[in-house]
């Protein structure tokens, strides 16, 4: 712990500064004498460590922009994280997180939210969860959403959507609204069918990514999906896709494929 | 002639021998004698003027006899200029709105001023809205030829290449193909040489033509995008700010400035949400501040040689993903393998 320690002193009067302390067998940020003083960093990161939470006092670091939790073993995340002024990146990919707190979404800043690889689904959002308009990336890959709240469409600054390795069965046609998507990734799935207004996102650019692999999708859209992902969003545009859609839409819920079988998920892990 | 037959031209009387006798055109006069008709004095420097037959000396004869000029009071000495009811030095008879001097080139009685033909052609116009022909001074019903800063009749001119009689139509040329237009030199041929041109011959003279206004381009010209531009014309198509010498980005036949083209074709930094300043990294369809390229899971820096994983199409090092649990690497394998087997 000395030596965690000593690290600590060294940034402490460094402006500005940014703190790795990746990999080094941590459980508890409490054991980590001075660290809640440390208001002058910008950067925290503790992947690779073995956290189970995250201690309230973490949010005494007001000038945090970047906090990067990836691959420990957090169960909860503390409120007052959601308070951080200045956090803009917050990665908490490859943990044990089954819920969020509640009022999680009062983030004034934030930009990047990574959860994937947990185990979060749509009836364990905060309702203040998709008022994070700052957001311009949220990855929720590898949870176990079946939904996706059709309040997404508040993420109006949205760029990139992680949805891959869930058990989705539908996308809200409120996604539509998400102009500035460029990156959509829904592969891994249950989903059928796609909202047509999918095909009003600019997905096609040099930019642009739609990823859709792994789904059992409705034969017309593999066929298009067999000629390129161009083909597919021209075929969504259709009249003969738009009552396809609408018949489907309806008894989506009947015959459902098997969710993923996730016993082996590290997150999962006792 | 004798001494008995010479008599004063005065008094009459004759002349005493020795005594001094003036004369004066063929006149003679005794010294006493010879003096101005009316102060009776020795004229000055001998310097007389002679009216009706009498001398008088410059002052008196101008009391008595030169005009006044109405501008400045002064007698008028030479020529007179006699107009308006009054008399004037040539140089105080002058165009009341223009203050061009009038006695040679005439002047036009206007609501009791002396105009010259321009000035009184202008308030002609004034007063019916019509522009004046800097040339014949008349009215221009038609459309005016704008040529050397002034207004004329077409009509007044010919084409310079083929000699056909202009219109408002007509473009004036102000340096030729061929001249630098920042010289002195060209500079002051510009100033004197502007020829006109019918629009035709106009056209096949070479001029650029402005790809935003579409008028000629007789100053600077900026090349850019296979067509030419006036300076002040070649523009952000997003802020429609104008170059002037800074650098532009190009993307599907538009110019954008530095600031609009990171902002519309994305070299945002993923990590500073910056337009990334200096170099740039590309990769998994985004963009990277050289300083900001770094492992999204342990943020340590990458290089352009650093190998690196994909995740989410976000970069992962081989050091952080050979810690992922080994079921999630296999699933990440798998994908990666179908999406390679994927037709396109």
């Amino acid at each position: 712990m000395s030596k965690l320690k000593k690290i600590v002193e060294e940034v402490k009067d460094i402006p500005n500064a940014e703190l790795d302390l990746v990999d080094r067998g941590i459980s508890r940020l409490d054991d980590i004498a001075g660290l809640y003083q440390l208001t002058n960093i910008t950067r925290l990161t503790l992947s690779h460590n073995k956290l189970t939470g995250l201690p309230a006092g973490l949010a005494n670091l007001i000038n945090l922009e970047i906090l990067n939790l990836s691959n420990n073993s957090i169960v909860e995340l503390p409120i007052s994280l959601s308070s951080l002024p200045k956090l803009r990146i917050l990665n908490v990919c490859i943990n044990k997180l089954s819920s969020l707190p509640r009022g999680f979404g009062a983030f004034p800043a934030l930009e990047v939210l990574d959860l994937s690889y947990n185990n979060l689904n749509e009836n364990q959002l905060p309702s203040n969860f998709f008022m994070m308009q700052s957001l311009r990336a949220l990855y929720l890959g590898d949870n176990e959403f079946e939904f996706i709240p059709k309040e997404i469409a508040n993420l109006t600054n949205l760029q990139i959507l992680g949805l891959r390795d869930n058990d989705l069965l539908i996308l809200p046609r409120e996604i539509g609204q998400l102009t500035r998507i460029r990156e959509l990734h829904i592969q891994n799935n249950r989903l059928k069918i796609l909202p047509p207004e999918i095909a009003d996102l600019e997905l096609l650019g040099s930019k642009s990514v739609l990823k859709m692999e792994e789904n059992p999708w409705v034969p017309p859209i593999v066929e298009q999906y067999l000629l390129g992902i161009s083909h597919v969003l021209k075929y969504l545009k259709t009249e003969t896709y738009k009552i396809l859609y609408n018949r489907l839409a309806q008894d989506f819920r009947n015959n459902q494929p098997p969710k993923a079988d996730r016993r082996k998920k590290a997150s999962r892990a006792r | 002639m004798t001494l008995e037959s010479m008599f004063c031209t005065r008094c009459s009387e004759g002349f005493e021998p020795h005594e001094k006798i003036v004369n004066s055109n063929g006149e003679l006069w005794h010294t006493q004698c010879f003096v101005c008709a009316q102060c009776f004095r020795p004229f000055q420097d001998g310097i007389f003027y002679e009216f009706e037959g009498r001398k008088y000396c410059e002052r008196d004869f101008h009391v008595l006899f030169a005009p006044c000029c109405n501008k400045c009071g002064e007698f008028v000495i030479g020529r007179v200029i006699k107009a308006m009811a009054a008399s004037w030095h040539p140089q105080c008879f002058c165009c009341q709105l223009c203050n061009k001097e009038l006695a040679d080139s005439g002047f036009i009685r206007n609501q009791n001023r002396a105009l010259c033909h321009s000035c009184n052609a202008k308030v002609k116009a004034q007063e019916t809205g019509r522009y004046v022909c800097a040339k014949c001074h008349g009215l221009i019903d038609e459309e005016p030829l704008r040529f050397r800063g002034e207004l004329f009749h077409g009509y007044h001119f010919n084409c310079t290449t083929c000699s056909v009689e202009l219109d408002s139509t007509a473009r004036e040329v102000k340096s030729r193909p061929g001249y630098a237009a920042n010289d002195m030199l060209s500079y002051l041929k510009q100033k004197y040489n502007n020829e006109l041109y019918c629009l035709r011959c106009h056209d096949k003279m070479g001029v650029p033509i402005c790809g935003a206004c579409r008028r000629p381009i007789e100053e600077r010209v900026v090349t850019a995008l296979g067509k030419n531009w006036h300076v002040e014309h070649f523009v952000c198509a997003k802020c429609e700010k104008p170059f002037l010498g800074h650098r532009h980005y190009e993307n599907r036949g538009l110019a954008y400035c530095e600031t609009h083209y990171h902002q519309l074709f994305g070299n945002l930094c993923f990590i500073c949400n910056q337009v990334c300043a200096g170099d740039v990294f590309t990769a998994l369809n985004k963009a990277w501040c050289v300083e900001h390229f770094s492992c999204t899971v342990c943020d340590q820096k990458l290089t352009q040689k650093s190998k690196f994983y994909e995740y989410d199409e976000k970069p992962v090092c081989k050091k952080c993903y050979e810690k992922f649990p080994s079921e999630l690497r296999q699933r990440l394998r798998e994908s990666h393998e179908n999406t390679l087997k994927k037709p396109v």
